[in-house]
């Protein structure tokens, strides 16, 4: 498959301006970013706020420069691959003349492309047509990300990105978005998207790419970077007199990342977080004697609670 | 592609027509003080070379209120810029070349009216010269009015809120008077004028009347013409000045981190 976008050792620094407390310090922001996407791919770029997910997406589309490295957007610097329409991006706030109205908006992006893409078809698309005429300041913060998404459809880009797409929006519009991206997915464009919201990455990215300070921790698909990061809960109830017993036992298994004990009427709420969940299922009940037993698959929030604390992944 | 987009052109001229209020107040302020100070008094029948002092007084208003227009429009790129708008811009072909000529025609189509409705007015009420001084000043009026455009989006950059837009207005009412705009200076205060930033300006817009000459308000008395190159000195002085600092502010912004 063809190489959509290609970083090497891609890295931005910014100066912190000095405070009364510190002189000026120099972030890195993004360090030493190598990431290659292939074309049809539907990529996550995940991490807490300040990973340096959206620094990366600015050198990606060359609003800012990289301090060293190099990014390459098909193969050539990402101006030029913008200048051809070959990718555009939805971004994250801001952006927008209050003053202009919702069509004088995207008349106004069309008219910078060379093929000049028909203005009422994107506004169909994004189902902007009943608020043409009204000024953009008007509008509500779902309707102007919509507004943002029909700009960024225009020149038809085979690489769509977005920076934290749904910021802002209510549950309905953030379901109908996804259904939206789905649809442009199955079009064959390749999307990368930026999020911390960890439900979006698991139901709608095949790959997810994980950011901490600036790095790539965890590069791979979905369901693997969860298996990594996340593995399995299992839960169970257990009598107060076994409870301590067990959960040395349990903590002893090279399989058990943790397992704490919750004391409730009568019983302890053990809650265990492991690797292998059918072994400690087995131990659980076979074993130790433990009653009403549940078993979740370990969501990418316990993934970055997990990394974060620096524990073994 | 064309270096200056004809539709967003368009859209820009919509956006400063809604903005009429502010359309009206940049024509409005300069046209007034024209027809207290120019316009009105005895004095403006005075004759000033092919011309009078009407239409001196002309002249000058009419270069604060081209400056003022210029400035403001700077001023908001640098609002442009903060809230985000040129982060969109950049996701398109658009170049930043192609982007500073829409934003410099759009100026220089403003100071066009603004001098054009001020002119009119000035023509109707008594300031009186010959065609061509006519239109050699109004040329030089609005080709050096786009300098300061540079000085809004200074200013804008500098402030980062819209707190700019009292600092831009302020700073010129008194960058005016310090220009030997609104009242003809003498002595040292005109030798402290010569090197303010609207000194050169305004100067150089006066001299197809004046030849260069000036006179001093507070003794009467007519100053002889100053050369053409010290004017012109200090526009090209200044016009470096506010260039190099727009070109510093930019890369500043750029290298934080929103």
């Amino acid at each position: 498959m063809d190489v959509c976008l290609d970083t090497k050792a891609l890295t931005r620094t910014f100066s912190v301006p000095a405070d009364r407390t510190k002189k000026a310090t120099r972030i890195r922001a993004v360090n030493k970013v190598d990431l290659t996407i292939r074309a049809g791919e539907v990529v996550a770029l995940l991490g807490p706020n300040g990973a340096g997910k959206s620094t990366l997406l600015d050198m990606v589309l060359g609003l800012i420069t990289p301090s060293s490295g190099e990014v390459r957007v098909f193969g050539r610097p990402p101006r030029e691959s913008i200048g051809e329409g070959k990718v555009s991006a939805l971004l994250q706030s801001g952006g927008l003349l209050r003053d202009l109205t919702v069509s004088e908006t995207v008349e106004l992006i069309a008219s910078t492309y060379h093929h000049r893409p028909p203005i009422d078809h994107a506004l169909e698309r994004a189902g902007l047509v009943a608020l043409a005429h009204r000024k953009v300041g008007k509008l509500s913060g779902g309707e102007q990300q919509r507004l943002r998404f029909a700009l960024a459809l225009l020149p038809q880009p085979d690489l769509l990105i977005l920076d934290e797409p749904t910021a802002g929006m209510d549950v309905n519009a953030r379901h109908s978005f996804w259904e939206q991206m789905h649809h442009e997915a199955h079009q064959g464009r390749t999307i990368v998207f930026a999020t911390h919201y960890l439900q979006e990455a698991e139901t709608f990215a095949q790959r997810t790419v994980m950011m901490m300070a600036g790095q790539v921790v965890l590069d791979g698909s979905t369901d693997w970077v969860r298996a990594q990061a996340g593995g399995h809960r299992v839960g169970a109830e257990i009598t107060p007199d076994r409870a301590e017993a067990a959960l040395n036992q349990l903590r002893q298994r090279p399989d058990v990342l943790a397992a704490t004990g919750e004391p409730a009427q009568d019983t302890v709420r053990l809650a265990v977080h492991t690797t292998d969940s059918d072994a400690v299922a087995r131990l659980l009940l076979t074993q130790l004697q433990a009653t009403r037993l549940e078993i979740e698959r370990g969501s990418l929030d316990q993934a970055f609670a997990h990394l974060t604390a620096g524990a073994p992944a | 592609m064309n270096l200056v987009n004809p539709t967003y052109y368009r859209l820009e001229l919509r956006r400063l027509r809604r903005d009429y209020v502010t359309l009206f107040f940049t024509i409005a302020l300069p046209a007034f003080f024209f027809l207290i100070f120019g316009a009105s008094p005895e004095y403006g029948d005075e004759p000033v070379r092919n011309g009078n002092v009407a239409m001196w007084v002309l002249i000058n208003m009419t270069a604060y209120g081209a400056v003022t227009a210029t400035a403001g429009l700077g001023g908001a790129v640098a609002l442009e810029r903060m809230q985000g708008w040129s982060r969109q811009i950049g996701l398109t072909p658009l170049t930043d070349r192609q982007y500073v000529s829409v934003k410099a025609t759009v100026s220089a189509t403003m100071a066009a009216i603004v001098i054009l409705v001020i002119y009119a007015l000035g023509f109707a009420t008594g300031a009186e010269a010959p065609l061509r001084e006519w239109l050699l000043s109004g040329a030089i009026l609005l080709a050096g009015s786009l300098v300061f455009a540079l000085y809004g989006l200074n200013i804008g950059l500098a402030f980062r809120s819209e707190a700019a837009v009292s600092a831009a207005g302020g700073s010129l009412v008194i960058l005016s008077f310090l220009g030997n705009i609104f009242i003809p200076l003498g002595g040292w205060q005109l030798t402290v004028a010569r090197f303010t930033p609207l000194y050169g300006y305004a100067a150089l817009a006066r001299r197809p009347l004046t030849g260069g000459a000036s006179f001093d308000q507070s003794t009467g008395e007519v100053l002889a013409a100053s050369s053409i190159w010290a004017d012109v000195a200090n526009m090209a002085g200044w016009f470096v000045v506010l260039a190099t600092v727009s070109v510093w502010l930019v890369a500043r912004s750029r290298s934080r981190q929103a």
